[in-house]
């Protein structure tokens, strides 16, 4: 592919954009249809009981009711609300645990009943008309603890006591004797918190079924062609008769709807058919935190072998998450911790063992970083401390180790790129590494630190789950292109950058491309928007459609032009012969042409994508007042190997949203329960999320080690941002005060209590 | 079950209509609280009695020493205002980290203090300065420090069914007099403190003539560090008569533990340095 | 429940609606008159989504009585700028990469708005104090900053002119 791009690379207008800063733009939560009725959810107030009695004849009988839904009346087909029941590859099965109601609940803000009505404050009073009789049963909330025999079982489970899904087991050389060979081994355990996603619009969706049964949801999912089967199959329909479609846009996702929206998708629907009337379901923010995935909890176990020199020859990490009541996607994020936590650095042996428990707190499922975040804090964290024992610095130890293109991994695919070092090189200038130690007086109470970390993700859920995308283009008779993709933009800039290159490919101007997405009705089968994906693979599919696309247009205008498909090329939409000068004709003319005698160009993308590490380096400085313990983060860089910036402010977008993401995660950002297994951090003013008050400079560095696999070099952005940002700063604070945390997040009470017991 | 909303053009209009309901109508002024109160079910009112149309009381004006603060004031408006900057810039200080700028062109000074929490920023900041309300009702108008204008957490003297509070009126800082407040919280916006104190303190050469520290939340109200302040008081200014004063405030204060906002050991420790910072930024202000 | 008169100017438009004394001005806004470019992402007064500006201050639309409204001048995005007249903030918002999911954009702009309605050469901490009250999952801040930074400039620009 030529390297002088004319729209790929560069920063266009955003497809988006205008209508967003226009406040033209429309989400679920926009939506308003003729008759449409408001749903609202009665949930659990306790963390595990059985329904005995469930009375809502009260709540009928309240006018402007339309219908009362709960598990009496509503199908009982299992499923799970993360889109992995779409991605599992036998002979893995993926795990059904749940209900749209149940009899049991198993989580405080679990489902119980939802009604129907016409105002919202009619459907709010009906909810406290239904008598419910609950006999509560015993609960367990930590999954060390889920783990022990004499705890409750939420669930029937085949691999171990509350363990959903199958045990991960990686490995790699052989372990017992890389540790033998090792002049030191270290051993340490990290606690993670619960993070939340906290995106700005709650989980939601509007559900309509015509009067020959078919049925139309527009939701907030971030793949509606997966979740269009989760309901289908829940509610006995063809996949062809149910139409899945973000409205169009999201506000945000951060991996909380891979599948369905929380529950608002069955909800909606089964009130729908129940009350044959469009249906609303909005969670509020409260709602929004006590019952829809969060990132998962856990521990994580990081057992390193290394000699005197520094080089690592074993490493194992062993992690425990906490799954919460339900599955999501708790088969699979401890699998993502310990690959990517195993392959940033090169070792010969290595070992991952790892699962996730059930207990009766709030489901946790897939948020940015999907693992990663929690798995490379703790290892980034045990790389300064043997950096520290060896007397290395910490940009040395890592350089001796990082992953090259080349070496094995444990990762089923060749590491065929990387721009680590590179981003190593350029954050460290960024930050003035050098300055790192030279920062404090002794009698300062206000001290400074420097701290690194990397990382690597993926750019793709292949090979661990089912990936693959599916794309059209379609040359319209004027020679303009319209791009129809299954992929949702929840703010990402999808749609933008897959326009590029579908006009990068085709030869056209940007603005000759019309875009269809995020619609089951009208686009192919595409897995959606997780796993920093959509470029990459969605990417591909789009590339592959328009090169399809374009070979049609090249035979039927070689045919014209009387020369060969080969010699022909295509320039802002001018098709030309690279061997004679004369011979050349526009696209619109070639499309017209075969029109007219009936024919149109439509290009097929049908990929199974590879996949791509990208890779990052993250600086932070920070100042910590050893007073009162409050760390702030003065400064953080992060430089990332991105393959290929299709759109470099978008690519910096994504970058430093993870930052702020990350640095909330680091210092302030942790869902807490009571003894009674109540979320006490559950809405924006609990939840200590980052203000613009809170985030400091941040510099984002492009390096672009292009991959052969993605399309024009790319690889994944999504997620990177935060992979790296919680051990970059515990590593900054331990430079300021000699103090190494094993948990986060470094809350001002944490860190104070261990700046007094180092007194 | 609301029925009504007034909006009150003038004082005597706002005591009819309160009247008029007999105890079913509640005074609100930016309302903030009181509409969520109102959907989350933890109020009941027939009227919401709306003043902050009333024009006199949108005013802060300097009269005879004294600032006084109308009940329709907004945290944003005392903020921003020359005559607190100058005179009681702790206030400034107090109002202007309040929740979020949204919150603050709403939610009125006056309101902080009715609302009566334990650490509401514009409160804590009042009673260092000696703050006075103004109540005014059908029998006519009273005067009530600060200090007693709280019952209980969350509970006010004022009852907003048959008083209103109209204003709130405190000294000036004069000449050799200094102020500070300083406050931690869990991010820099949106955010309750962990704590919060307030000094005002005045200086003749070196020596303290008097000092009002107060402190929140560490009691069920803003809470008078009364023997730090006995401890200073007629004694010469010096880091260490500050470090002590710092040790007696904290044991006087009885933080509980918040899950969510800090353990009282936590709570206590910090107190002790926010205590001394304060106290130090007044010294520098009053010099 | 009694409904009230409520009249009041919205977008420079006469409006006169009747309301119920427990609704808000976002229910209003929103539900009644469909002007949905102001979103709602908390109903608390807790992440700046519904911020409209009311009488030239910004405020949190979803904790605001209705009533409170009456006389007052109110100013939704959807007043600010059309799309071949763009509000400069609108255009800095677009061209700085200040907008991902665009959920918190409207609020966004009319924090910053009422800003830059009296002041065309705010320090970043003026800034990052106006918008501290909302919440952006998406872009960390920076790009919004720098958005509202070079609108004061094309707006000062303008007015230099």
């Amino acid at each position: 592919m030529k390297k002088d791009y004319t729209v790929v690379g560069k920063n266009i207008r955003k497809l988006d954009a205008l209508e967003k800063a226009m406040g033209a733009a429309t989400f679920t939560t926009d939506i308003k249809l003729p008759g449409m009725l408001y749903g609202k959810v009665l949930r659990s107030p306790y963390p595990h009981a059985r329904i005995v009695k469930i009375d809502t004849s009260k709540a009928e009988a309240l006018p402007g009711v339309k219908a009362v839904a709960t598990y009496l009346n509503t199908p009982r087909v299992k499923f799970n609300t993360s889109a992995t029941s779409t991605f599992t590859i036998p002979p893995l099965q993926p795990v059904e645990d749940q209900y749209i109601f149940d009899s049991v609940v198993r989580y405080v803000g679990d489902e119980v009943a939802a009604v129907a009505a016409t105002s919202k404050k009619v459907a709010e009073e009906a909810l406290e008309l239904i008598e419910v009789e609950y006999e509560l049963l015993p609960t367990v909330f930590d999954p060390l603890e889920a783990m022990k025999e004499d705890a409750p079982s939420l669930h029937h489970c085949e691999a171990g006591k509350n363990v959903p899904g199958e045990k991960i087991h990686i490995e790699m050389g052989d372990i017992e004797l890389g540790f033998a060979e090792a002049d030191n081994v270290f051993e340490h355990t990290f606690k993670l918190p619960v993070q939340k996603q906290a995106q700005m619009e709650t989980q939601a969706a509007v559900a309509q079924v015509s009067v020959d049964g078919k049925v139309t949801v527009w939701s907030t999912t971030q793949t509606p062609h997966p979740s269009r089967r989760i309901l289908a199959t829940i509610f006995g329909l063809p996949y062809s008769k149910v139409r899945v479609l973000n409205p169009p846009y999201i506000g945000g996702g951060f991996g909380v709807r891979i599948g369905l929206s929380a529950k608002a998708e069955p909800i909606a629907l089964a009130l729908a058919m129940l009350a044959k009337q469009p249906v609303k379901v909005v969670y509020d923010r409260k709602e929004d935190f006590i019952a829809s995935d969060t990132r998962h909890s856990g521990y994580v176990t990081v057992k390193t072998g290394v000699k005197k020199d520094g080089t690592f020859t074993a490493r194992k990490i062993v992690g425990i998450l906490n799954s919460g009541a339900y599955c999501s996607w708790s088969a699979e994020a401890p699998g993502v911790l310990g690959a990517m936590g195993l392959s940033i650095y090169y070792c010969p042996n290595q070992m991952y063992d790892g699962h996730s428990v059930y207990t009766n707190t709030t489901p946790a499922g897939a948020m940015r970083g999907f693992g990663n975040p929690q798995g490379m804090f703790a290892v980034d964290s045990q790389v300064d401390i043997i950096a520290e024992a060896l007397r290395m610095d910490p940009m040395e130890i890592r350089r001796k180790n990082i992953m090259r293109p080349g070496l094995p991994w444990v990762l089923p695919y060749p590491c065929q790129s990387s721009g680590l070092e590179e981003c190593m090189d350029l954050g460290a200038k960024a930050i003035v590494w050098d300055q790192r130690g030279k920062q404090n007086q002794d009698r300062d109470t206000i001290r400074r630190g420097i701290g690194m970390a990397i990382g690597t993700h993926v750019s793709n859920a292949w090979p661990f789950c089912g990936d693959y995308s599916n794309a059209y283009v379609t040359v319209q008779q004027d020679g303009s292109i319209q791009v129809a993709s299954g992929v949702p933009d929840m703010g990402t800039g999808t749609i933008t950058t897959l326009s590029q290159m579908a006009a990068e490919v085709m030869g056209i101007a940007f603005e000759q491309v019309g875009i269809t997405f995020a619609d089951t009705e009208s686009t192919p089968f595409e897995i959606g928007s997780h796993a920093s994906r959509t470029c990459y693979a969605s990417g591909t599919a789009v590339v592959a459609a328009a090169q399809d696309a374009k070979k049609q247009v090249f035979e039927y205008a070689a045919n014209m032009l009387e020369v060969t498909p080969g010699e022909l090329d295509i320039e802002n939409g001018i098709i030309y012969s690279t061997l004679t000068q004369e011979k050349s004709i526009s696209l619109g003319q070639v499309a017209m042409e075969a029109h007219l005698r009936g024919q149109q160009f439509i290009g097929v993308g049908r990929i199974i994508p590879q996949n791509a590490p990208p890779y990052l380096a993250h600086f932070a400085e920070v100042e910590v007042d050893t007073e009162t313990g409050k760390v702030r983060v003065t400064k953080m860089v992060a430089a990332h190997d991105v393959g290929k910036a299709i759109h470099p402010l978008i690519v910096e977008g994504q970058l430093e949203g993870g930052l702020a993401m990350g640095i909330g995660y680091a210092l302030s950002e942790e869902i807490k329960y009571d003894d009674r297994g109540r979320q006490l951090n559950n809405g924006f003013h609990k939840y200590m999320l980052p203000t613009a008050m809170d985030i400091p400079e941040l510099e984002a560095i492009i390096v672009e080690a292009e991959d052969p696999t993605g399309p024009f070099g790319a690889k994944g952005v999504g997620e990177t941002g935060l992979v790296a940002t919680a051990a970059a700063i515990a590593n900054a604070v331990y430079d300021a005060i000699g103090i190494r945390f094993f948990e986060i997040p470094l809350t001002e009470e944490r860190v104070y209590r261990a700046l007094k017991e180092c007194k | 079950m609301l029925k009504d909303y007034v909006l009150a053009t003038s004082i005597e209009e706002a005591l009819v209509c309160l009247k008029t309901y007999a105890g079913q109508a509640r005074v609100i002024a930016g309302g903030t609280d009181a509409m969520l109160d109102l959907s989350a079910k933890k109020m009941t009112t027939s009227c919401l009695l709306d003043i902050t149309k009333v024009k006199e009381l949108k005013k802060i004006e300097s009269m005879d020493g004294q600032i006084v603060i109308g009940a329709a004031v907004t945290h944003s408006e005392v903020k921003n205002s020359d005559l607190i900057r100058t005179k009681a810039p702790l206030l400034a200080e107090a109002s202007g980290s309040v929740g979020s700028l949204q919150i603050r062109n709403t939610a009125t000074v006056v309101g902080n203090v009715v609302n009566a929490q334990p650490a509401a920023d514009a409160a804590v900041a009042l009673m260092a300065l000696g703050a006075v309300v103004e109540i005014t009702e059908d029998a006519g108008t009273s005067y009530v420090p600060i200090e007693e204008m709280y019952l209980g957490v969350g509970q006010s003297k004022v009852d907003p069914t048959k008083q209103i509070v109209t204003s709130i009126r405190f000294p000036a800082l004069l000449p050799g007099q200094g102020s500070a407040f300083v406050r931690l919280a869990q991010r820099g916006a949106l955010a309750l403190p962990m704590l919060n104190v307030a000094v005002v303190l005045s200086l003749c050469e070196d020596k303290v003539e008097w000092v009002r520290i107060v402190m929140a939340p560490v009691a069920p109200k803003p809470l008078r560090a009364l023997d730090a302040e006995t401890h200073l008081q007629g004694a010469v200014i010096n880091d260490e008569l500050i470090a002590k004063a710092a040790k007696l405030a904290v044991s006087e204060a009885t933080p509980r533990d918040s899950a969510l906002r800090g353990s009282a050991e936590y709570r206590k420790g910090v107190l002790e340095v926010l205590v001394r910072r304060a106290l130090q930024q007044a010294v520098t202000a009053a010099r | 429940m009694q409904k009230k008169i409520l009249k009041f100017k919205l977008n420079g438009e006469l409006m006169e609606l009747l309301v119920s004394p427990s609704d808000t001005l976002v229910d209003v806004v929103r539900d009644q008159l469909g002007l949905t470019g102001t979103k709602k992402g908390c109903g608390k007064g807790e992440c700046g989504a519904c911020t409209v500006i009311m009488n030239g201050q910004s405020v949190n639309s979803c904790i605001v009585p209705a009533m409170q409204a009456m006389d007052a001048e109110v100013e939704t995005i959807e007043g600010i700028g059309t799309s071949d007249k763009m509000h400069p903030l609108q255009e800095t918002f677009i061209d700085y990469g200040a907008i991902q999911c665009g959920f918190c954009t409207p609020g966004m702009i009319m924090s910053a708005k009422a800003l830059l309605d009296g002041n065309l050469s705010p320090s970043r901490l003026q800034i990052k104090e106006t918008i501290a009250g909302n919440i952006c999952r998406c872009t960390g801040y920076v790009k919004i900053e720098q958005a509202v930074l070079a609108a004061a400039d094309k707006l000062k620009a303008t007015k230099d002119k």
